[in-house]
């Protein structure tokens, strides 16, 4: 579904992102690692070129969106994406943060929209939110909220970024529950955590990055259970 | 919320319904000349503070300007079988107002120097009046000679011949101001000792404000011939004016007129308790405070749009574009706006043949104006909104402009709204400016005021007292706004 071919990524003179190649397949739950400025964010925001990239490639369902007459919007309706700062509209209540998206980009009308919106809040417990505010919620009820409104568009690809790190540690449960949900129903993840239990729980892949580079990969087992190469081994030993 | 989207429309719709509703000189004239009118208009313009020559008068509640010289404009006109219009403005802009081509003549007690001549062309002199040295009743004695005048103070109105004789004093002060209202409050607040003024004007200031006397000093060459401006070149019009004046000469009609005039003006019996005057004279100010809205809700809505527009251009990161926004802010915000109301009223009009009325003039420059300092104040919102909410919506697959629309602008306002407030607070206040195009506005009709009534004090505080109460209210009223646009915030 995604497939990265050789990433690079500078800013300035500091080279964040040294070539990376990765393929996440359909339904696949990839669960990105590594220690902080390891890239593992920014290769996460070049996916669906937040960051630009400056060198390599990037296929998405088979079309190059890295090339410039790509038209980026129309991919990233089809590419959810979950920040680390929720970033939840603060000017407008929980239903219009969810259906403004659908309404103006898919020609939803106001009332489908809504009850899109609705099935989805009901899904993750909060329909009794959508009349508030950003504000008025917590931590962990606003990232469940931002995990809504990416849904509401129906993306082949969810896309989250730290998104349980500024979370008091009780809300952390809630939304990984949300997202692990999300996982069992089949929706294709691309995730980058620190909580290591949940990567060894839902993730089908582990990918080990380390000064811009992917340095191991395999299945949980594999990564968590032996891990070949000593970066990974080092950082194991310190989070696990 | 704010919606841009259902604004702009109404905005416009706001702007056509306000041409509409002023069509302007402009037109008018345009009519006039194209002869399509059964009747011709023929503009006049004229600085209606200087009695008995052209001064307002309060007829049944409606102000009115009257004076010899309109008796001489109504008889031309008449002669020319033409409607015939007033156009009130500072003296100072009369020959920039005949140049531009908004108005047809002049006839202002207007003395044809040949400074003067270069620019404009005259008709036959109509009227010569002597000048006198006006001063204070107590210093009636002081100034038997011109000479005495020497190295003094001296006040006049700025570009009056006045001026030039005041000039002519070896060593004079001269402090020139723009209505002889001023020039009169300047001698009664000491700070000049003397003023020079036509003789039937310093009369008919005597007459009716205490503390004034004329001195015995006579300028020398204080024959003041007075004659008609035309635009230069217009032969036509100035032998229908000459024909005219000659018909009024050989009757001998200009001396009556000026006494007829003198009699008119016998002075408002203005009350002395402010809340009378206030009263006496509302219909005044209320004209004023019409035209004060109307210009100041105009420039702050296409201020805002128009500010709107550059910060986004600002911001587009299109390096020439940017550099676009950027030269129109520095230079909206580093030249007075005097300066660009004359530029945009008098300049295009002269260079470019574009003629916009006074309203319009004062409208657009308002806009600018404000504009540029909207900009700025819009760029400082949208740069301090959260990067992370454009990023959201971007994620979201929204394009740039929608982003921008509905996530990141109404944020920003929100979060500048008491910066945007404290603009339109100085926009109410600048638009005082306008008067000195001609514009009737609020400060326009106070300095009628005071010319009318003779009094320094009372018409200025009003004007003041209205200012104060219309920005209170846009204060509370944005205080309302900000309140409701916080709704998010409520914890």
């Amino acid at each position: 579904m995604i497939s990265a071919k050789n990433l690079q990524k500078s800013f300035g003179k500091n080279q964040v992102l040294k070539g990376i190649d990765a393929e996440i397949q359909k339904g696949e739950v990839v669960v990105v690692i590594g220690p902080s400025g390891s890239g593992k964010s920014t290769f996460l925001r070049c996916l669906n070129r937040l960051e630009e990239v400056t060198g390599g490639e990037i296929l998405f369902e088979g079309k190059p969106i890295t090339d410039k007459k790509h038209n980026i919007d129309k991919t990233r309706e089809k590419m959810g994406m979950v920040f680390q700062q929720f970033n939840l509209f603060p000017h407008k209540t929980v239903l219009d943060n969810i259906t403004l998206a659908p309404t103006k980009l898919l020609g939803l009308s106001k009332a489908e929209a809504d009850k899109r919106a609705e099935a989805l809040l009901q899904s993750v417990g909060l329909e009794d939110k959508k009349n508030a505010y950003p504000a008025q919620l917590s931590g962990g009820q606003k990232q469940r909220i931002a995990i809504v409104r990416a849904l509401a568009m129906q993306p082949h690809v969810m896309l989250f970024d730290e998104p349980t790190s500024a979370l008091d540690p009780e809300m952390v449960g809630e939304v990984l529950d949300v997202m692990k949900k999300l996982a069992e129903d089949g929706m294709t993840m691309v995730i980058v955590t620190h909580e290591m239990g949940f990567a060894r729980e839902v993730g089908d892949r582990i990918l080990f990055m380390d000064g811009g580079v992917i340095v191991e990969e395999g299945t949980p087992e594999e990564v968590f259970g032996a891990p070949k190469n000593v970066r990974t081994q080092d950082f194991l030993s310190k989070v696990l | 919320m704010l919606r841009l989207k259902r604004i702009i429309p109404m905005l416009l719709a706001l702007l056509m319904l306000t041409l509409a509703l002023y069509p302007g000189h402009g037109q008018a004239q345009a009519q006039g000349d194209s002869g399509t009118n059964d009747k011709k208009t023929i503009i006049v313009g004229l600085s209606a503070d200087f009695a008995p020559y052209e001064f307002m008068l309060t007829v049944d509640g409606k102000s009115k300007i009257v004076g010899s010289d309109v008796m001489i404009a109504e008889q031309i006109a008449a002669d020319m079988g033409a409607e015939l219009k007033l156009e009130n403005m500072p003296f100072d802009s009369l020959l920039p107002a005949l140049q531009s081509g908004r108005i047809d003549m002049v006839i202002s007690g207007m003395t044809p120097t040949d400074e003067r001549r270069q620019n404009v062309d005259f008709s036959d002199l109509y009227y010569i009046s002597k000048q006198v040295i006006l001063t204070r009743a107590e210093d009636a004695d002081k100034f038997p000679t011109m000479a005495e005048l020497e190295g003094l103070p001296i006040g006049v109105q700025t570009g009056s011949i006045q001026e030039e004789i005041a000039n002519s004093i070896p060593d004079a002060q001269v402090t020139a101001v723009k209505s002889i209202s001023d020039v009169v409050s300047l001698l009664l607040s000491d700070r000049v000792d003397a003023a020079v003024f036509e003789g039937p004007v310093a009369e008919a200031q005597v007459k009716n404000r205490a503390g004034l006397a004329i001195a015995e000093a006579v300028p020398e060459d204080s024959d003041t011939p007075m004659a008609i401006a035309v635009e230069k070149g217009n032969a036509q019009l100035l032998t229908d004016i000459n024909s005219t004046l000659k018909r009024l000469n050989d009757e001998n009609a200009v001396e009556g007129y000026i006494q007829a005039a003198n009699e008119l003006n016998s002075g408002e019996n203005a009350p002395s308790n402010i809340f009378s005057f206030f009263w006496k004279y509302r219909g005044y100010y209320a004209d004023g405070v019409q035209y004060t809205l109307l210009l100041s809700a105009l420039g702050v809505l296409f201020g805002f749009l128009i500010g709107l527009l550059v910060s986004l251009l600002r911001l587009s990161g299109v390096k020439i574009l940017k550099w676009i926004a950027v030269a129109y802010i520095e230079v909206l915000r580093g030249t007075p706006m005097l300066v660009q109301l004359l530029i945009i009223h008098f300049g295009l009009a002269s260079a470019f043949d574009i003629k916009f009325t006074v309203l319009q003039s004062g409208i657009i420059t308002l806009s600018l104006n404000s504009s540029a300092y909207l900009a700025e104040i819009f760029r400082a919102g949208i740069q301090g909104v959260d990067k992370g909410q454009m990023e959201a919506a971007r994620s979201l697959g929204m394009p740039r402009g929608l982003a921008m629309r509905t996530i990141i602008i109404p944020q920003a306002i929100k979060s500048v709204l008491p910066a945007i407030g404290n603009e339109f607070v100085v926009i109410i206040k600048e638009s005082s400016i306008v008067s000195f195009i001609g514009v009737a506005d609020l400060m326009f009709q106070a300095n009628a005021v005071r010319t009318l009534t003779y009094s320094g004090l009372y018409p200025l505080v009003i004007a003041a007292f209205i200012y104060l109460i219309m920005t209170l209210i846009l204060s509370k009223l944005l205080n309302v706004l900000e309140r409701r646009l916080s709704a998010g915030d409520i914890r």
